[in-house]
């Protein structure tokens, strides 16, 4: 019979063969917070643990093959200042490009990935989250995917004009017109649309226009965890026909139901004492922290993705489903999971509930990399036929 | 109006013997300044041949415009400014292959002007009241690659001197994507690096944040710092000539003015000459005459290697009849060749002069890309 340190042993082997590509992770954001991108501050060349998620020594002990970077920038710029925070950020990936060569190597396309792999580098990628990175505008689109961007989740935790974000009051009702433009202009580039952090609305929009894999870049599954930032059933029944890739995440205020109603608690007790809830102040976090100290904060493990994923398997089949942690996105990070050395361990739980080598290489390595692959091949295909869009928001939706 | 045809010292040339180019031209010109010509000779000029060449003089007369022309087929023009890219973006349609007659800006005419490279304007032109923005100038290069991608015949984008070389010999006209407006960087350094990225080659520092109160801030050395880094030219033009002088002082790499209304004076001319830049000569206001007055001015002060031209054509300032659009550019040259200028100090004004600028811009990218990092700093930590 295999014991636990048995499986962690395959599971490390099957990820030297099918290495993990991870759909989200916010280390950009991280080291702009943490050292105004000064990277001589912060080395992720080195040990960073106890300061970040990341860093090179644990993605390569994680297993890693392929980051998606997110280039997220907060939901309440807008206008110049999102685009250009956006261009900050795709710039701060360039110069951990242009630093940590013999790992990272830019990948834009399927074929980079696996050309990185065969290297043994960590193939990057970019990902755009929320659509107030472009401003309204289909060429501002275009130039990000010049830029080297590969995915654009549609919204962040806030509405924008042309579509409706899964944390906020429905507006649109899904996507406006424009909306709709902006996922077809998607599809003609080659751009992955990422559903992750839309409105249930705005998921079946996208996926009844979108003639490319869509992705969930880091949701889990709703029914295993009702939380509005997971994917519901019937959504992650439409990924066979579409060709996508739901890629589980990590955050346990999304994937664990105690840790979900713990928030609530722990939100109430903030307004309770007159407070918002994200109230970081000194007072507030002495309130949240007594708080914390008489209610111990829920803590998902491995299992608990595996949970998720189990589920997603079955509802969605073994061909669509992924990973996408969300580390350095979220403070909080599960049992055994706690940083990007941690996926050899979701794996090792996965093996015990029996999947096979097979089962996992798709979860790990090629469903992402097909989706990829196919959204390219959309886009080659629709070139042919169509020049680019330049239709405006204004043209499109009466406001 | 100044007409190099009337002061050829070739008084044998007939009007028959002028080419379709000049019959245009001079039917226009006669248009805009002086009463319907007589019929008989309108007549008389529309007869062919076109061709210039004489039937069989012993001696070849040299006729200004055709020298101007042959000159311009070895060493075309580089024209610094071309307010196309935001004329388009209000156009339906457009045929920059076939010929568009509501621009002064195509490809036919671009071929009959002599014009081997041009820099295409990523800055609103003047009636558009709204600030620069980073969105709107990544619309125009959006617009740009886009129009480019469709007249492969006659346009490419070019990302540097040797493309432009290259182009030119494929007989093709480069496009260089520039200059932006430096206000819209937003005082971001990142934002420079998308833009060089995206194909930018050049940014008028005009305007900016750190270019006022007459000089260049702590951040604006750090910009043209982080410019030569990448190998963006530097624009000055419209900056005071206190912004000029320093940043004469800061810039490894030569510099250019592509659309300059104000005389400089004669010490930033003289600077622009040891700083081995160039500036390049708007085609507008005033006269074809006037134009090569300011011509001679800049060579005479700055030098035969410091002097270029900029039709500055659809930006919406008006051309003087002979001028009107891109086509023109042969009697400009033409105008300078009667005027005595050498045919080596004429290839250094449509060609080599704005060439080497290019390649020095490059070459000091490549001196300073090891010996220095991309610059993260921010305008508040400098300039507060």
């Amino acid at each position: 019979m295999d014991t636990p340190t048995d499986h962690l042993q395959r599971a490390r082997e099957l990820l030297a063969a099918h290495p993990v590509v991870d759909g989200h992770n916010d280390l950009p954001w991280a080291l702009r917070e943490h050292v105004r991108y000064d990277l001589d501050r912060m080395d992720i060349g080195a040990d960073q643990k106890g300061r970040l998620h990341t860093d090179i020594p644990r993605l390569r002990s994680g297993g890693v093959g392929a980051q998606f970077w997110s280039v997220y920038v907060r939901s309440d710029m807008a206008g110049d200042t999102a685009v250009s925070a956006t261009l900050e950020q795709i710039d701060i990936v360039d110069q951990l490009l242009e630093r940590y060569p013999a790992d990272l190597a830019r990948a834009l396309s399927a074929e980079d990935m696996e050309i990185a792999r065969d290297e043994g580098r960590i193939a990057s990628l970019m990902g755009a989250e929320g659509g107030h990175s472009i401003n309204n505008s289909l060429a501002t689109l275009r130039a990000l995917y010049a830029l080297g961007v590969r995915y654009m989740t549609l919204t962040h935790n806030d509405n924008i004009a042309w579509a409706d974000s899964a944390t906020d009051e429905p507006r649109v009702g899904g996507l406006s017109a424009f909306g709709h433009e902006v996922v077809r202009e998607m599809n003609r580039i080659g751009m992955l649309v990422d559903l992750s952090h839309v409105a249930e609305t705005t998921m079946r929009h996208a996926l009844a226009t979108s003639v490319a894999p869509v992705i969930f870049s880091h949701s889990s599954s709703r029914a295993v965890c009702d939380h509005p930032r997971n994917i519901p059933d019937d959504v992650l029944a439409l990924l066979p026909a579409n060709g996508g890739v739901a890629m589980a995440t990590f955050v346990p205020k999304f994937i664990l139901p105690a840790a979900v109603e713990w928030t609530h608690a722990a939100d109430e007790n903030m307004r309770a004492h007159g407070l918002h809830h994200l109230d970081t102040t000194a007072e507030a976090m002495k309130i949240h922290e007594a708080f914390e100290a008489a209610n111990p904060r829920p803590v998902p493990t491995a299992a608990t993705v595996a949970d998720h994923l189990d589920h997603m398997r079955e509802v969605a089949g073994i061909d669509h489903i992924g990973i996408g942690g969300d580390f350095d996105g979220t403070a909080f990070t599960p049992a055994g999971l706690e940083d990007v050395a941690g996926y050899p361990n979701l794996i090792a739980e996965l093996l015990r509930r029996g999947w096979s080598d097979a089962d996992l290489a798709k979860l790990t390595w090629q469903n992402a990399v097909r989706a990829l692959r196919a959204a390219e091949d959309v886009a080659a295909d629709l070139q042919t036929t169509r020049g680019p869009s330049n239709v405006t928001i204004g043209e499109l939706d009466t406001v | 109006m100044a007409d190099p045809q009337n002061a050829s010292p070739v008084t044998t040339v007939d009007l028959g013997d002028l080419d379709d180019l000049d019959d245009d031209l001079d039917a226009l010109a006669a248009a805009a300044t002086e009463p319907p010509p007589d019929p008989e000779l309108a007549a008389a000029a529309t007869e062919p041949p076109p061709d210039p060449e004489p039937a069989a003089p012993a001696i070849p007369p040299v006729e200004p415009l055709a020298r101007a022309k042959e000159l311009l087929r070895s060493h075309p023009l580089i024209d610094g400014y071309n307010g196309l890219a935001p004329v388009l973006r209000s156009m339906h349609w457009y045929d920059l292959e076939a010929g568009e007659s509501l621009l002064e800006t195509d490809v036919p005419r671009l071929r009959r002007g002599g014009i081997g490279a041009q820099f295409w304007s990523l800055q609103e032109t003047a009636d558009r009241a709204d600030a620069p923005s980073l969105g709107a100038t990544l619309e125009l290069i959006d617009l740009v690659r886009a129009t480019v991608a469709v007249c492969p015949e006659g346009l490419r984008l070019a990302l540097s001197a040797d493309d432009v070389v290259d182009t030119r010999n494929c007989g093709r006209i480069s496009v260089l994507l520039g200059p932006m407006a430096g206000p819209a960087l937003g005082d971001s350094l990142a934002a420079l690096r998308a833009m060089y990225t995206l194909g930018v080659r050049s940014v008028s520092l005009a305007g900016s944040r750190w270019t006022r109160n007459s000089g260049l801030t702590p951040f604006g050395h750090e910009m043209v710092r982080e410019m030569n880094r990448l190998g963006v030219l530097v624009d000055l033009s419209g900056c005071s000539p206190d912004t000029m002088r320093r940043t004469f002082g800061v810039t490894r790499a030569p510099v250019l003015l592509s659309h300059q209304v104000e005389p400089l004076p004669d010490d930033v001319l003289r600077g622009l000459r040891t700083n081995n830049g160039v500036c390049m000569v708007m085609c507008t206001p005033g006269t074809l005459a006037e134009t090569a007055d300011r011509l001679d001015r800049i060579r005479e002060i700055a030098g035969p290697g410091s002097v270029a031209l900029s039709g500055a054509h659809d930006t919406g300032a008006a051309h003087a009849a002979g001028l009107q659009d891109v086509s023109c550019m042969p009697r400009m040259i033409a105008e300078l060749l009667e005027r005595g200028w050498p045919e080596s100090d004429i290839t250094n004004l449509t060609w080599s002069n704005v060439a080497r600028v290019l390649r020095g811009t490059e070459f000091a990218a490549r001196a300073a890309r090891p010996r220095r990092a991309p610059s993260r700093v921010t305008i508040g930590a400098l300039d507060l």
